[in-house]
């Protein structure tokens, strides 16, 4: 049994009269992921790289439980989203830049606000966010509201809170986007660290760099298809320099043209 | 069902920690209650309470002594000297240097006793929009009406013909009544308002805002079940909207003394029993979270708090024309299915109670159809946190 498996993923998403003003476009579906399959594995950091628009968003929140798959099926410890979904959410963590911390509370409130929502005991959860706080630095500003903190300080507080309880799978969308060096520094040691400790690890990113410092197995996705999807040296064996870039452009200029074709 | 409390917790946390919102929500309401109903109390007593030693300044001409006695015993006044022509009388009175101008025929008094077939004239002027003015004129009438039953009754040979009949008036309501009717139409109305507007400040923020600042993701990827995140997020609005009504009601109370000074009848609210107290409390839990579980399930398909308030209004309204109809009503509903009518039901219900005039089928009606709505906006609330469309919409 695989640890995570993304079996022939389909998602659609009907457009609102708003989103195809802005988008100046007369669809009224999109097809974010057209049948995508794929598998990821504990001790190892699975990178799902992509342009824009790609599809690399919904697939994660497939992942996560948030959106439900139209077809196909995504099993977590042989655990189906679709039908454990709370079995599932009890194993996985979700995390993306973008998620915001309610700006009212402290780290210390939030931190043992999430936990009780997994049901950790007190003194577990007492345990963990001396370590976490530490980890992070967050320790001197526990008490700070999240208002008040620097926007490092809130992704790392983001990070401690989205892992309370510790779990096997870390599905984490676009891990650095709008970060500062240092933080996003931390977060990919933290993510590295997480890999050494056992855990599955799924990023979303645009960013190649990203993917050769920290994958292992990387998925390239344009325009809600997986055009690869193996370990990252053999995907970068695809070029003759092993140049990943070279790779990746490749087949978004190849897909270009068949949409030219079709 | 461990999860509905830890979601319970934070947000009174969230609420009542929050030193604005505290303010706004809790103390404000009753405050400004209080603060505007005693203000209009304290005006509506001295409208009708004039300073005591306030002196009557009133332009006269040709007053007979008959009037002069009747005038020296109902009031404090002074005649201004001098001649005014009726240019002069209409500025200064309007430039408040005399409340009151009367103008006698010259020989009044004569062709009142001579019963002269044609009577003279007494013309008066006054300004119903000025208070003393005002005042003054009524206290002038009322000594020219003594004045003219007094010649009638000199005129008339036989007492008989001078009291035709003889009449009794006997205001039947007792006071337990009086204070039952004015609690009826006081109260409803406040408290559905009241219960909205606490409502209104709490639901959106909750749901709305958590869908607004990006939270609400966080909170859906833990092993939460949607129903506990609906019952979560209902039953802390819905306590904290009843604390809210509760501060307008402290506001009312301590206000009520002062506002019903007035015209004296002071309503006890411990003219109510238990049962009374009992049954309003029911009430007023089922229609709040009634309330609340309509405002949240807006909220929960609004995607910013401003959104969420906007779609609100319209029911707020008409709650509130509901409120004000019960108020102006006549009659307790009494039909068990106007009873099962969201909002009427329970405030025709607590009319009903207050007035001492309802039966428990009905009350027990009320009840369990609130109850039976409860569920299922919970139901829909339920759908809705575990519908991405409505949870991710763009
Ligand atoms: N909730 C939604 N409703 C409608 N369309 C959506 C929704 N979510 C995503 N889409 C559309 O699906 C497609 C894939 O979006 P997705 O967010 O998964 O891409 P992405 O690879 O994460 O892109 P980015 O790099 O911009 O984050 C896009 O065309 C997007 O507009
Ligand atoms: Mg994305």
């Amino acid at each position: 049994m695989t640890d995570l498996e993304v079996r022939d993923l389909r998602k659609t998403f009907r457009l609102s009269r708003k989103q195809r003003r802005i988008e100046r476009t007369d669809e009224k579906k999109r097809i974010a992921v057209k049948g995508l399959s794929f598998t990821a594995r504990r001790g190892e950091i699975y990178g799902l790289l992509g342009p824009n628009g790609a599809g690399k968003t919904t697939t994660l929140r497939c992942i996560s439980t948030l959106i439900r798959p139209d077809e196909g099926d995504i099993f977590i410890d042989g655990k189906s989203v679709l039908k454990e979904s709370i079995e599932v959410r009890k194993n996985i963590a979700f995390l993306t830049t973008e998620l915001k911390l309610d700006d009212f509370f402290t780290p210390n409130y939030l931190f043992g606000y999430f936990s009780r929502l997994h049901g950790i005991d007190e003194k577990t959860m007492e345990k963990r966010r001396t370590e976490q706080f530490e980890r992070f630095g967050i320790d001197k500003f526990a008490e700070v509201k999240v208002a008040d903190l620097s926007s490092g300080m809130k992704q790392k507080t983001s990070l401690a809170i989205s892992l309370v309880h510790d779990p096997d799978f870390i599905i984490f969308d676009e891990p650095t986007n709008g970060l500062d060096v240092l933080t996003a520094r931390t977060v990919i040691d933290y993510l590295l660290e997480m890999r050494e400790a056992g855990k599955a690890i799924i990023i979303s990113t645009h960013i190649l760099s990203v993917v050769e410092k920290m994958c292992d197995r990387v998925g390239i996705i344009i325009d809600g298809e997986l055009k690869v999807s193996d370990e990252l040296a053999k995907v970068k064996a695809l070029d003759e320099n092993g140049d990943l870039e070279e790779v990746f452009f490749h087949l978004v200029e190849e897909s270009a043209g068949d949409f030219a074709h079709a | 069902m461990r999860n509905m409390f830890v979601i319970f917790r934070k947000e009174l946390y969230r609420v009542l920690t929050d030193k604005r919102l505290v303010l706004t929500v809790f103390i404000l309401p009753g405050l400004s209650i209080f603060v505007i109903y005693t203000i209009i109390g304290t005006l509506v007593q001295a409208q009708f309470t004039e300073p005591e030693d306030y002196e009557t300044k009133i332009y006269a001409e040709n007053v007979p002594d008959a009037i002069v006695h009747r005038l020296d015993e109902t009031m404090n006044y002074r005649f201004i000297e001098g001649e005014l022509t009726r240019d002069d009388i209409e500025e200064q009175i309007m430039d408040e240097k005399i409340d009151l101008a009367v103008i006698f025929a010259e020989d009044f008094e004569e062709r009142i006793i001579d019963k002269s077939p044609n009577p003279p004239g007494v013309t008066v002027f006054y300004n119903q929009g000025n208070q003393s003015s005002a005042s003054a004129h009524t206290r002038f009438s009322a000594v020219m009406n003594a004045y003219h039953e007094s010649i009638i009754k000199e005129r008339l040979d036989d007492p008989a013909d001078y009291h035709p009949y003889i009449l009794a008036t006997e205001n039947i309501i007792d006071e337990r009544t009086m204070a039952a009717q004015g609690f009826a139409m006081l109260l409803p109305m406040l408290i559905i308002i009241f219960l909205f507007a606490g409502a209104m400040s709490i639901g959106p923020d909750a749901i709305a805002g958590e869908k607004e600042r990006g939270t609400i993701a966080s909170l859906l990827v833990t092993p939460t079940k949607r129903r506990d995140i609906a019952l979560g997020k209902v039953t802390s609005s819905a306590l904290l909207s009843l604390l809210s009504a509760l501060s307008a009601f402290i506001g009312i109370i301590l206000s009520l003394p002062r506002l019903m000074m007035a015209d004296e009848t002071m309503p006890d609210i411990s003219i109510y029993g238990a049962q009374e107290f009992l049954a309003i409390f029911f009430l007023l839990v089922v229609t709040v979270i009634f309330i609340v579980g309509l405002i949240s399930i807006i909220s929960a398909y609004a995607k910013t708090i401003k959104e969420a308030s906007m779609l609100i209004m319209p029911f707020y309204f008409i709650a509130m024309i509901i409120g004000i109809m019960n108020s102006f009503g006549a009659e307790v509903n009494q039909n068990p299915l106007v009873h099962l009518v969201p909002i009427y039901g329970p405030i025709n219900m607590l009319s009903g109670v207050l007035l001492f005039d309802y039966s428990l089928t009905n009350f027990f009606v009320t009840i369990a159809a609130n109850i039976v709505y409860i569920a299922v906006f919970v139901f829909i609330l339920n759908k809705m946190f575990d519908n991405e469309k409505v949870m991710f919409a763009r």
